[in-house]
């Protein structure tokens, strides 16, 4: 699933690790509403070198008003969390002052998901059938500002993209290229907050669940499942 | 009356032994007009017999005749719908709903009885797609149920257990090492289990990202399960259809393709959603071994498509090809105003 390969090249001219970055302590933070996954995630996180977990939370909002208090280099976070999920999360403190790298950990990470990573500024998206020592090596990666987000398949990405508006369609494309924030702002001659403002409106669109949807957006999903309710779906041109 | 003569009325009411109504009335009839006639020449002819009694004779041969006749065409006019009703009765299914009684109007008794008859039938054909929708639904929820389940508990612990397997992998001694790689590969597989057969019960892509990404994923999925390639040709977009006809078509094509890898033998099937304004075509086609044998009655996999094909108001059909061998499903979708929506 993780293709961080591909990603690699943009990394190369990262600094090689030894110097200060990787020397750094790593202070993290874990978010899954899974005790056992929690408590696994921490042992074997905590026992790196230069690492230290810093706070576990199990929800959204209790992580978000952590990060806030504390400086945070890295934050696990599950995406499927009890109330508001793991992308709500990514963005909120992808905001602020001093953002930490977000890496999305998920049962069901693929390409959709990674598209509305890249969109919501998390820096990779694992899967969780991987092997504790390549979840190190992404923290290791992303403090390094690295992207480790597997390519988005041209179909699916052409099929997100007609779900949004025009005006936002070039901004999702270079948002899933990876191209730095910093740069899109300027190309675009916007300010950091209006494209973070657009990028949130856009994922509305794109996630797999509506994410601000409320609360107790889990078992509300559940229980619409059950009751078989058409979800509400954007209109767009693939839907007819 | 001759042995021979008794066998027919058996055969065509295929139960009891009886005379139908028709023989009864225009027999009796007959009989009761050949005795009044009879009685008419003895009585009032002339006590000779003259060319005048025999000219009598025959106008009243004429008028028997015609009165039998117009008692044949009468009585099986009244039969004709009952027979017809009889034979309907009698292989009626509802599974292949729509069949009824052709040209009933309740223009005489058994005419009524034929229209109350096809009232009968449509009303069992509402019951019996209400209760299937209601079965079905059920089903559905049952499997987010437990595709949910299968995530929250066994995917998560899975996760724990490997996260804690990397760790000590960390500190055990080297030789130990191998095992546990060992250990930490059965988990990794499981979990991968676990996540398929959750996606499998819950077809997620289907609710995220609609039917044609679901129809792809689903087909690159057996590719890699199963080992049946799958050259889909998916005609995008595909038009709305709503939830619950989208969700039937997506379960139609899992079972076809499920099918393909258990019973076809075949390693290669092709998967084709094409539509025109009107209706929407999906087909499974495999390189097979082809049906086991025409005619026999539908598994528990099929009867379960026909179902919902019946429930979105869609034709299927499973044949062999024109050409070539194997086996072809096709499920024809009218849409919009054309669809029935039961």
């Amino acid at each position: 699933m993780l293709t961080g390969g591909r990603d690699a090249k943009r990394g190369s001219e990262d600094r090689t690790p030894g110097t200060d970055a990787s020397a750094k302590q790593v202070r993290l933070m874990i978010v899954d509403d899974h005790p056992a996954v929690r408590l696994g995630l921490q042992q074997l996180l905590d026992c790196q070198p230069n690492f230290s977990v810093a706070a576990v939370c199990i929800d959204a909002e209790g992580a978000a008003a952590r990060a806030e208090a504390e400086r945070i280099d890295v934050a696990v976070v599950d995406y499927q969390l009890g109330g508001r999920n793991g992308l709500w999360l990514c963005r909120q403190l992808r905001r602020l002052p001093d953002p930490p790298h977000v890496i999305i950990f998920s049962a069901f990470a693929n390409d959709h998901l990674a598209a509305c990573c890249a969109v919501a500024g998390a820096g990779a998206v694992l899967n969780k059938g991987v092997l504790g020592s390549e979840l190190c090596d992404a923290v290791r990666s992303v403090v390094r500002g690295r992207r480790l987000l597997p390519r988005v398949s041209q179909p699916l990405a052409d099929m997100l993209r007609r779900r949004l508006p025009e005006r936002e369609q070039m901004l999702f494309g270079m948002l899933l290229a990876g191209i730095p924030r910093v740069e899109i702002a300027r190309t675009l001659a916007m300010s950091a907050r209006e494209l973070n403002c657009r990028a949130d409106a856009m994922l509305r669109d794109l996630e797999p669940l509506p994410g601000e949807a409320s609360a107790s957006d889990r078992p509300q999903r559940r229980l619409d499942r059950e009751r078989l309710i058409p979800r509400p779906r954007p209109a767009s041109p693939l839907r007819g | 009356m001759s042995s021979s003569a008794d066998e027919a009325p058996r055969r065509r009411a295929g139960r009891g032994r009886y005379r139908p109504l028709l023989q009864r009335v225009v027999a009796a009839n007959a009989a009761l007009l050949v005795a009044a006639c009879l009685l008419t020449v003895l009585v009032l002819a002339p006590r000779k017999f003259s060319t005048v009694a025999v000219d009598e004779a025959i106008v009243l041969l004429v008028a028997l005749a015609l009165v039998a006749l117009i008692n044949v065409f009468l009585v099986h006019r009244f039969v004709a719908p009952l027979q017809k009703l009889n034979a309907l009765a009698r292989r009626v299914d509802l599974a292949s709903p729509g069949q009824r009684i052709p040209d009933a109007r309740p223009i005489s008794e058994a005419g009524e009885l034929a229209a109350t008859f096809n009232d009968m039938l449509a009303r069992l054909e509402r019951e019996q797609r209400e209760v299937s929708r209601r079965v079905l639904a059920a089903h559905e929820s049952e499997r987010l149920r437990v595709a949910q389940e299968l995530h929250d508990e066994v995917g998560q612990t899975l996760t724990a257990v490997l996260l804690q397997l990397s760790r000590a992998q960390e500190r055990l001694p080297r030789e130990l090492s191998g095992e546990l790689r060992e250990a930490q590969a059965a988990a990794r597989a499981s979990l991968e289990d676990v996540r398929r057969i959750a996606t499998d019960l819950r077809p997620e892509t289907l609710n995220d990202l609609g039917l044609a990404s679901a129809l792809a994923a689903l087909s690159d999925g057996f590719g890699r399960r199963a080992g049946v390639r799958v050259e889909r040709q998916i005609a995008t977009p595909i038009p709305a259809l709503g939830s619950e006809a989208e969700l039937a078509v997506y379960r139609i094509a899992q079972e076809a393709l499920t099918n393909v890898a258990r019973h076809a033998g075949s390693d290669s099937a092709e998967l084709t959603v094409s539509s025109d304004p009107d209706l929407l075509t999906l087909t499974i086609r495999d390189h097979g071994r082809g049906l086991p044998n025409r005619g026999a009655a539908d598994g528990n996999g099929v009867r379960g498509m026909r179902e919902r094909a019946g429930l979105i108001g869609a034709k299927l059909t499973i044949e062999p090809p024109l050409h070539g061998a194997g086996t072809e499903l096709r499920l024809e979708l009218p849409l919009d105003g054309a669809r029935c929506s039961g």
